[in-house]
């Protein structure tokens, strides 16, 4: 199915629960819109795929959702961080940098040997 | 634990469906509804803040779908949609369904049917308790390998010295006449050693099982116990529980009825019903006659109970070095070996070849049945394409247009399953009644539960074997072309399915090429067969079998015999009677040990010969060319010279290059001339060879002595009747009865019937075959018209155009026709070259033709060429109809 998000999925998890922490109960609009704002727009998210991620949360126990009133008075869903997924975020970033880390190392010679490419051309 | 937590509150969603999407639909309008806000406050017009917020939004419908798969376990919510879909499909293209659905019906029923015979026959486990355990003891001639059934002595010895069975026990079958309230009659009788029943693991249903000690006469008394069948219980004593104790008369011998079995007991499993069980005490009396004290009578067939834990290798090597024991102990006897079978393997015996055949024949008309269906499919799909770019592009996932798809052929699957079921169970019963008549539990054949899971089975993969890549080439559909391009003209993705189409066409005629090279060959053997020179003439012959009745010395036997072929003059149309211990054809055949004159030989290393007995006129009743020499006449008997008559094979065998008139053989039995050392017979005639064992069954050397001089008590007569042989019937048992009223004649049938019985089993195999090859290259043609009407149908504009530009109707007609042809040329190469690796299976059932008959080969790929050029022809001659104006206007 190669679309954006599956690419993005765990990435994704990981950020709305960051955001969660920092930020507290929010709903969805704020979620996808801190986001956005973190990465400084350079993520081109569509802001649906948030819901799919958040429903993921939720079904782990991760996150709790409840019904709630907006700063603009509108009916909106918020979630928050539950127990558990406040441990599991430790855990997360643990897993996220180690995979930073082997990304990494694929990648930076890569990069020295495009510098000697480009140096021989 | 996650798993089980996301498992738990997807299953839960399941039944809140209608709540959640309420939920989610809110949630989503008050995401849109917030961001448009945010964007009113930054100062745009409201008409750009509702744009900018969906579009950073992405696909509300796409979101919605995913979080519904995320939600629920998508399977099973799917699957409920998939099948309201597919019908509303199936409702639209009805006759794409429907010819779907037949084919379906006809290929699962086929199969099915099939494997009903194959699982009754072949799979299907014996019905005792112990059948697991319970193994056929041959007792073979080491020499020779032939052979199978033990003397008694030689299966006591094997019953007591061995460590690997748990038991063994002895039967012979024999046939026994009750002489009771009513007109004596002939019941199916099986004499068995008392243990037997224990062995099987069952006990009689009223009564008692026999006990050990009366497989002895001096046990039993005057009187053996017997235990009945169920069926004759009901039919003869009306189910009555007083029967135990009844004394039956059954021949020369009293009888207690000491037990019945269990309904539907059968043992040994066979054909003809067993009516009553008899002890081996008849067989122990008669002194040094008796055929329990003679080591060299082989005549029980010998079943054996392994230990749990003992493997059949072993038990069968420890049999064997039982056998070297005894061959030293008895060397007047021809050395012989033990092989052990599993009874179920044993009963199955050379009926497993064929059955697999026809399985692998049907087999293949299922694989053309699911690359038919694969074929509509694919050009429903093309037809399709609209409908599943409009889905694709409202947010189904390619996954789920996949599913679609494949739950679509499942049902079709499923639903021509059904059909197919109800199509197997007629079947089932044709087959029946059609097959040939011997074979040992086939009457069991039925459509039950375990072929219920077959048949589901079958349809399942049928489904997903017609599904899978119709499927997969639709989901990967290129929207953009498929919406813009109206789904008419062809376009980039229809050459990879035009190309999937043409190899289903081209493997639909491989194996439909292959089923016809098989049938070609079976047919071919079978016209052999019936073409072959049995050495006899069975037109016009009627015969019975008689016993000799209860009571009568054996000296008066011949002359009894003698009085009931004299009376069978009285029959209309009748020119010529006869009587035989054994008929060509009827398999019961009575092998002798034969010494040649001037070549003393030791018992134990006497070569073997067929053994006959007959009366005078015999071979002129049974139209038996006499070679030289003369027939047996009145005036041969015990006072007279010993005589034989041998057939061309044993002269030629024995007495080379001379005429063996006035020779002299000695066959090892002579029961005419008492105790002793059987006499040597001079030879004064030669017979042509008799096909005994069937057509394609070369003549074995073989003896025929005088009935005078060698009383036996039972008899073949056979009488020649010019006009009506079947009429004849009826005065025949008259004349016999008036002349003796204890001596049914039974088994009463015409040597015609007899010789289309033994060729019952290979035309059995050829009709079905022949069937199965029709239909396969029915379905063939169907495809390869399918195909080529299909491409002329994409190519109407393309042909309008070559024909504006001056092609006239021959070329076009040629041009579609070799597209056709082109398929079909390929797929007849590769089943050739698939059947010249397997036509090897087929030769233990070849007669007269080879299997890699190069005619046959080039038979059936010219036959299945003729089919495909017609089946390209329609489509081709359509093709040339094309009016270049219309087509062209068209687009």
């Amino acid at each position: 199915m190669g679309d954006k998000s599956d690419v993005l999925q765990g990435t994704l998890d990981l950020m709305v629960l960051k955001t969660l922490e920092a930020m507290g109960p929010l709903h969805g609009y704020g979620v996808a819109r801190r986001i956005e704002q973190v990465s400084g727009n350079t993520l081109s998210l569509n802001q649906g795929t948030i819901y799919p991620a958040l429903l993921r949360l939720e079904q782990r126990k991760w996150i709790k959702s409840a019904w709630g009133v907006s700063e603009s008075n509108r009916r909106a869903k918020f979630y928050s961080l539950s127990l558990l997924g406040r441990k599991q975020i430790t855990e997360e970033i643990e897993n996220w940098e180690r995979i930073a880390t082997t990304m990494a190392r694929f990648l930076e010679p890569a990069k020295y040997e495009c510098a000697i490419q480009r140096y021989e051309s | 634990m996650d798993l089980i937590r996301i498992l738990l509150s997807r299953f839960f969603a399941l039944f809140r469906a209608k709540r959640l999407d309420a939920d989610l639909d809110e949630e989503l309008r008050a995401h849109i509804e917030l961001a448009v806000e945010e964007n009113l406050k930054r100062g745009m017009p409201a008409q750009a803040a509702r744009t900018q917020a969906l579009r950073s939004f992405g696909g509300v419908t796409q979101t919605r779908e995913r979080y519904r798969t995320q939600r629920e376990i998508p399977l099973l919510e799917m699957l409920a949609q998939n099948i309201r879909f597919g019908l509303r499909q199936m409702r639209r293209a009805p006759g794409f369904a429907l010819v779907a659905l037949l084919t379906l019906a006809l290929g699962i029923g086929a199969t099915t049917a099939i494997f009903s015979v194959v699982d009754a026959v072949m799979l299907k486990p014996l019905p005792f308790p112990t059948a697991a355990r319970l193994v056929q003891v041959g007792s073979l001639i080491a020499a020779t390998g032939k052979g199978g059934s033990a003397s008694y002595l030689d299966f006591a010895d094997l019953r007591d010295e061995n460590h690997a069975f748990d038991g063994m026990a002895a039967f012979r079958t024999g046939g026994l006449i009750w002489i009771g309230p009513h007109e004596p009659v002939r019941l199916e009788g099986v004499a068995v050693s008392a243990n037997l029943f224990s062995l099987l693991g069952t006990t009689p249903a009223l009564g008692r099982s026999f006990r050990p000690e009366e497989d002895s006469p001096a046990a039993t008394g005057g009187t053996d116990p017997v235990i009945l069948s169920y069926g004759l219980w009901q039919r003869e004593f009306s189910s009555d529980a007083s029967v135990l104790g009844r004394t039956l008369q059954l021949g020369n011998q009293a009888y207690t009825v000491v037990g019945v079995m269990p309904k539907g007991f059968q043992f040994p499993i066979q054909a003809e019903p067993t009516e009553l069980w008899t002890t081996l005490a008849i067989d122990a009396r008669g002194g040094a006659n008796a055929l329990t004290v003679q080591r060299g009578a082989h005549y029980l067939d010998v079943v054996g109970l392994l230990k749990p834990s003992v493997p059949i290798q072993s038990a069968e090597a420890e049999m064997a070095a039982i056998a070297a024991s005894l061959n030293k102990l008895h060397p007047e006897n021809r050395a012989r070996t033990i092989r052990l079978t599993p009874l179920l393997q044993s009963l199955v015996g050379d009926l497993g070849a064929p059955l697999l055949i026809l399985m692998g024949a049907v087999g293949c008309v299922l694989l053309i049945v699911c690359a038919n269906i694969a074929n509509l499919m694919l050009a429903r799909a093309t037809a399709r394409r609209m409908e599943i770019a409009m889905r694709i592009a409202l947010g189904a996932s390619r996954g789920r247009v996949l599913c679609q798809l494949l739950t679509e052929s499942l049902m079709l699957g499923l639903i021509g399953g059904g059909l197919g079921i109800a199509v197997a169970a007629g079947l089932v019963r044709v087959l029946v009644r059609i097959m040939p008549v011997d074979i040992p539990r086939l009457n069991d054949a039925a459509v039950d539960i375990r072929l219920l899971f077959f048949a589901i089975l079958v349809s399942l993969l049928a489904g997903i074997l017609s599904g899978l890549f119709p499927a997969l080439q639709a989901s990967k559909l290129s929207l953009t072309g498929s919406l813009q391009k109206s789904g008419r003209t062809s376009g980039g993705e229809d050459k990879g399915s035009n190309r999937l189409r043409s190899s289903l066409v081209v493997s639909e005629v491989a194996l439909a090429v292959t089923l016809l090279l098989g049938t070609g060959l079976l047919l071919q053997s079978f016209l052999h067969l019936t073409k072959v020179n049995p050495g006899f003439n069975p037109n016009h012959v009627l015969t019975y079998q008689l016993d000799a009745p209860a009571g009568m010395q054996s000296d008066q036997i011949p002359g009894f015999y003698r009085e009931v072929v004299a009376r069978m003059t009285a029959l209309p149309g009748m020119t010529s009677a006869s009587a035989a211990a054994a008929l060509p054809l009827t398999g019961d055949h009575v092998r002798s040990s034969i010494e040649i004159e001037g070549q003393p030989t030791p018992l134990g290393s006497r070569s073997q010969a067929d053994f006959n007995i007959v009366e005078p006129e015999f071979f002129r009743t049974v139209g038996t060319t006499l070679v030289s020499g003369r027939d047996f006449t009145p005036r041969d008997n015990v006072k007279s010279t010993p005589v034989v008559i041998v057939n061309r094979a044993l002269a030629g065998l024995y007495f080379p290059n001379q005429s063996p008139i006035g020779k002299h053989v000695r066959p090892g039995i002579g029961n005419g001339y008492g105790p002793g050392e059987p006499p040597m017979r001079e030879i004064v005639g030669v017979i042509e060879d008799i096909k005994q064992s069937g057509p394609g069954v070369e003549a074995e050397p073989e003896v025929y002595v005088p009935f005078a001089q060698c009383p036996w008590d039972s008899v073949f007569i056979a009488v020649h009747i010019a006009t009506d042989p079947e009429g004849a019937v009826s005065a025949a048992r008259r004349q016999v009865t008036s002349l003796n009223k204890n001596a049914p004649i039974y088994h009463v049938k015409t040597l015609d019937q007899y010789f289309s019985d033994s060729v019952a089993e290979p035309r059995f195999i050829s009709l079905l075959l022949s069937s199965f090859a029709t239909l396969s290259v029915l379905l063939a043609c169907l495809g390869i018209y399918g195909v080529v009407s299909y491409s002329v149908l994409q190519r109407t504009h393309e042909i309008g155009i070559r024909m504006a530009l001056g092609a006239d109707s021959g070329r076009v007609v040629r041009a579609v026709l070799s597209k056709g042809m082109v398929l079909a040329l390929i797929g007849v190469t590769i089943g050739l070259a698939g059947s010249f690796a397997l036509v090897h299976v087929l030769s233990s059932l070849l007669f007269g033709v080879r299997a890699t008959d190069p005619l046959t080969f080039a038979g059936a790929a010219f036959a299945l060429l003729c089919f495909a050029a017609l089946a390209s022809y329609i489509p081709a001659r359509r093709a040339a109809a094309v009016n270049p104006m219309t087509a062209l206007r068209n687009d």
